[in-house]
């Protein structure tokens, strides 16, 4: 959470923070409209509600496996610091471990919520989103008839896609454990190397809302 | 299992998580389904904590856009000539900071990365400054906005903007109680004073700061003039942080000055802040090169101010894809997801609770003990500071609220005073190890080893523990100014 | 006392729940065990009663047989998703309001026309009709099962202003519930339908957010919007239904004993409950009154000045539920 170090620049990555990105900015700005719509013009925005609820989730269950990325995700580290550097890297796989069972129990679950909605629930549809223009060819899902609004099962789909890639993002750190490439899988709250670590490579932006502003 | 999982060094979502689901597959008939559905249904079933992705965002607006250092420049000419005063200056740059965004840490940051610096300059110890800032920073969830505040809304089903009102009087005492204990203690230490810069000072940085400041009435005034529900505010709020960042003060996006690209803005800035902090001994200007001089007319290629908009009118336009605009979103972005998916694995945790009945059992078991509303309220203050040690906030709370908000009800306690208690225990969890999001940014911001800033929290914690004590046996702080703003209390008892 | 429900029209969800403490009993080993979630408290809502007395019937005269477990207050799931869970098998009852089924069945719209029906009598007589019992079978090519209707009662309307003439309500916003034909209504009127979740409509009828609302008196009481507009009109211009569903597939494969007991119990709860209703509507309409809010009546003109201007939204659903179905409702008006 606190200060990203090291962070390759790779396509996927750079691809994950511009989903990040447009997608936070997306929900603002809908919010934004139905608001102006309302208050300016006397109108609504009938789906901006449903529409950015959805787009919440992709951003959270999708960015959840870049924050596997980036070591970003909290924990308590205080314990493990204690311990030497084997022992960390133990406990480290122990605790990869567990983040895999919880993603694949999470996967079976999510998979088997999902599956129903391309099957036998594919005429269930979202309240208001409309269709988006360009899946037209959906309509074999629900018998042949075109949907007037999206499907859920485009929505849902979040659910066994995340688990899929938060899968992917574990096993890679279980490697780079087993490497030695890194030693833990939670943001760490020794922030003073990193402090420095960071003044070394400064990247050129303005930058102190980067720190944290959660809580 | 929760707390082996999190001795591990596992994210706090997982060990949650996990825990929920062995815990559901043991014990009852529950199905990974109905896991998955919940998990999806922390989004799709809780609109209102669409809250605190616009309000990190709007912080992060405001850090990167210059909001923050105005507001220091103009705290610091209003109270930086008395005993500590300094300090006193920090305490209300953090109330007035935390007035404009929903965090905690977001104030530490926002404030403490100027201050501290500026305190250890004039001679203060950093330790000090630190501690102080550290405290004052957890105004961030108490005074309105605050992502607490919504959570807790969102999990009881009471109002936002009744929590929002609630926080007012309380923020103002705790900042208050927080500033008379510097002021004691800097004249029994006789710290240094700053000097007193004049009225003329303060008009000044007070007109800087005003557009900044202004995000207050627009979020509250939006709010209680019908134009927008608390949830919408808060987008509200981004979108007003990112046109003041971009097109007012210019610190950010297209029109920044050139002189500013290519360079780590904020630090750079916060050094020479912190020089002239020093110098003038905290009182005088605090202009970086962008400062003070926002509204004045360009001087043509003057690399050091920002570009005029009718320079640049593209700038409206492009500013919305720029490069600045991009990773302030991107960055919220990421805070908002550690966040979220922290309070997705609670809400699990709380569909396996309600799937077991836990919380009507140990309801009945508190009632039949027979413990009074103020015992009652003894035990809620001990869970808390208990699990606050442990637990990120806005997890505990989505966790501990629906075990405790049932038995307060039978017991006659208002829900928003409930909710008051419960956000000052959380800041008091902040601030305290091992898991204290204050401390870990304290100890970033103040270049402080963590036992170092744990140290230096401890003395000013007391006055915490005092106003805790004050708001919990003392409801009609809370209580009364919702009451005034919007009628009496809707709850169906 | 958990969940904000986003869509929800006219449920006390949520800050009600402190008075439920009765947990349930535990279920024995061998008992078919019925998970019955809803959205309400359990002891002044109208469903959340049936749903308490039907639990305690359940449990008492099918002892060792079936045991029913009720989780209200949107504690399991808001009524968007329990469908979902219902038909993914992790809940077996519920009773979400009618507007809930526009997914599954456009036939439900029916009960959605403005004016159709002049009292809840009217709805009881349509609901006994072929016509009516033919809606519980509507969605089970969609595998659920309607067991039972019941009444939360007539809607009214209200706003931040008097409304007398279909015109008063012209460019109001009104908070509506999530269906196609309660947006038609609002638009007919050339007022301004708005979604919003339920938790956060009584701030904003009161800072003006929006204007306007439609609801039963129990729920205009309940959730005390008649503190924040100006009067309620006493239009009794829909109906606010439950229907009691099921899973085709849970339903089905129930021993036919337990089956038809269940049936059996179910039935005479909602005859009971639905019969009480016209009296708890009274009374919240009584303490809504006594609360010094004004309660507007309509002449027969007025109301057939509203009548008329919102006749064009019958004949726009009507391919959607059937013209016999719309004559049978219309002759459940004479008794
Ligand atoms: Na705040
Ligand atoms: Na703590």
């Amino acid at each position: 959470m606190f200060y990203e170090m090291g962070e390759s620049p790779s396509l996927i990555g750079r691809i994950e923070r511009l989903f990040i990105a447009v997608v936070l900015g997306l929900m603002t700005v809908i919010t934004f409209a139905n608001v102006i719509a309302r208050y300016v013009f006397n109108s609504n925005v009938l789906w901006a509600v449903e529409a950015t609820v959805y787009l919440f989730a992709w951003l959270v269950l999708i960015g959840a496996a870049h924050c596997v990325a980036i070591t970003a995700h909290l924990g308590v580290d205080a314990a493990v610091n204690l311990l030497g550097k084997r022992a960390k890297s133990i406990a480290a796989l122990l605790a990869v471990a567990a983040c895999l069972a919880y993603t694949i129990l999470l996967l079976i679950g999510s998979w088997n919520y999902w599956y129903p909605f391309v099957t036998d629930l594919s005429f269930l549809t979202t309240e208001d989103v409309p269709m988006m223009p360009g899946f037209g060819w959906l309509a074999f899902m629900n018998g042949g008839e075109p949907y007037e609004k999206l499907p859920r099962f485009i929505p849902y789909f979040v659910l066994p896609l995340s688990m899929v890639l938060l899968t992917i993002r574990w096993t890679i750190s279980a490697i780079e454990i087993l490497k030695g490439k890194r030693t833990s899988i939670i943001a760490s709250h020794e922030v003073v190397e990193e402090l420095e670590d960071r003044d070394a490579h400064v990247e050129g932006t303005a930058n102190t809302a980067k720190e944290t502003t959660n809580g | 299992m929760v707390i082996a999982l999190l001795v591990l060094g596992a994210p706090v979502g997982v060990s949650i998580g996990l825990s929920s689901i062995v815990f559901l597959l043991i014990y009852s008939n529950g199905s990974l389904t109905s896991v998955a559905n919940t998990l999806f249904d922390a989004f799709h079933g809780h609109y209102t904590l669409l809250a605190i992705p616009f309000f990190i965002l709007a912080a992060a607006f405001m850090s990167t856009g210059g909001v923050a250092q105005r507001i220091i420049r103009f705290a610091v000419a209003c109270v930086g000539h008395l005993p500590g005063g300094l300090a006193i200056a920090g305490v209300f740059a953090c109330m007035l900071f935390a007035a404009l965004s929903g965090s905690s840490p977001a104030t530490v940051v926002a404030v403490g990365s100027i201050v501290i610096a500026g305190m250890t300059q004039v001679g203060y110890p950093k330790e000090f400054g630190a501690g102080v800032v550290c405290n004052a920073g957890t105004l961030g969830i108490l005074l309105p906005p605050s992502i607490v505040m919504v959570v807790y809304a969102a999990t009881v089903d009471v109002s936002v903007g009744r929590m929002f009102l609630a926080g007012v009087i309380p923020g103002l005492i705790a900042g208050g109680m927080l500033m008379v204990a510097i002021y004691a203690y800097a004249r029994w230490k006789k710290l240094a004073r700053g000097e007193w810069a004049g009225w003329r000072e303060i008009g000044k940085s007070g007109a800087d700061a005003f557009w900044g400041l202004m995000l207050v009435v627009v979020v509250l005034g939006g709010i209680w003039g019908g134009v927008f529900t608390p949830t919408e505010a808060a987008a509200m709020a981004a979108v007003y942080a990112f046109v003041v960042a971009n097109f007012i003060y210019r610190d950010m996006g297209p029109l920044k000055a050139p002189s500013a690209h290519g360079k780590p803005a904020m630090i750079k800035e916060r050094a020479e802040h912190s020089d002239t902090l020093a110098m003038s001994g905290g009182a005088a200007v605090l202009g970086g090169p962008n400062l003070g001089g926002g509204t004045a007319a360009p001087v043509a290629d003057d690399p050091d101010r920002p570009i005029s908009l009718l320079r640049r009118p593209q700038a409206l336009f492009t500013a919305w894809f720029h490069k600045d605009t991009q990773e302030v979103l991107y960055d919220a972005g990421k805070i908002t997801i550690t966040l979220m998916f922290i309070i997705a694995n609670a809400l699990i945790l709380k569909h396996v609770l309600t799937e077991e009945q836990l919380p009507q059992h140990i309801t009945q078991a508190m009632l039949a003990w027979g413990l009074g509303p103020l015992m009652f309220l003894v035990v809620v203050n001990l869970i808390l500071l208990i699990g606050g040690q442990f637990m990120e906030p806005s997890g505990l709370i989505v966790i501990v609220a629906p075990l405790v908000f049932p038995i307060a009800m039978q017991l006659g306690i208002d829900p928003i005073h409930l909710g008051i208690i419960m956000v000052v225990n959380m800041e008091i969890g902040m601030i305290t190890p091992p898991v204290g999001l204050n401390l870990f940014v304290t100890s970033g911001v103040a270049n402080m080893s963590m036992l170092a800033v744990v140290k230096a929290a401890l003395p000013w914690l007391g006055v915490l523990v005092i106003f805790l004590i004050m708001v919990t046996y003392i409801p009609i702080l809370s209580t009364w100014l919702p009451t005034m703003m919007m009628g009496p209390e809707t709850v169906i008892r | 006392a958990c969940n904000v429900s986003s869509n929800d029209n006219a449920e006390s969800s949520g800050t009600a729940g402190g008075d439920e403490v009765a947990a349930n009993d535990g279920c024995d080993p061998g008992e078919q065990v019925i998970k019955f979630s809803h959205v309400t408290n359990t002891d002044k809502h109208p469903k959340g009663i049936a749903a308490s007395l039907l639990q305690e019937r359940i449990n008492t005269e099918m002892d060792g047989r079936m045991c029913m477990e009720v989780y209200p207050n949107s504690m399991l799931y808001d009524d968007d998703k329990v469908l979902e869970a219902m038909l993914l098998g992790d809940v077996q009852m519920a009773a979400p309001s009618l507007s809930k089924f526009e997914n599954y069945t456009t036939k439900l719209r029916i009960f959605n026309f403005p004016f159709l029906f002049d009292n809840i009598d009217a709805v009881d007589r349509f609901q006994a009709s072929s016509a009516g019992q033919s809606l519980l079978n509507s969605m089970e090519d969609k595998g659920l099962q309607g067991l039972s209707f019941w009444h939360s009662g007539m809607k009214q309307l209200s706003a931040d202003r008097p409304l007398i003439e279909p015109t008063d309500a012209r460019g109001l916003k009104f908070r509506v519930e999530n269906s196609d034909v309660l947006v038609a209504v609002f638009d007919q009127l050339g007022a301004n339908p708005q979604k919003m979740s339920f938790s956060e409509v009584y701030g904003a009828l009161q800072t003006g957010v929006v204007d306007g609302q439609e609801n039963s008196w129990s729920n205009i009481y309940g959730q005390k919007f008649f503190e924040v507009q100006d009067g309620i009109t006493n239009t009794d211009h829909g109906v606010l239904d439950y229907m009691v569903v099921t899973s085709t597939r849970w339903w089905e494969g129930l021993d036919e004993n337990d089956r038809n007991d269940l049936a059996r119990v179910l039935a005479e709860v909602s005859t009971e409950r639905n019969q009480a209703v016209n009296q708890l509507e009274e009374e919240a309409r009584q303490a809504v009154a006594d609360a010094g809010t004004e309660i507007r009546e309509l002449t027969p003109e007025q109301r057939q000045a509203w009548v008329d201007a919102l006749r064009p939204v019958w004949k726009r659903f009507t391919p959607d539920v059937g013209a016999d179905t719309v004559k049978a409702a219309q002759a459940a008006n004479q008794g």
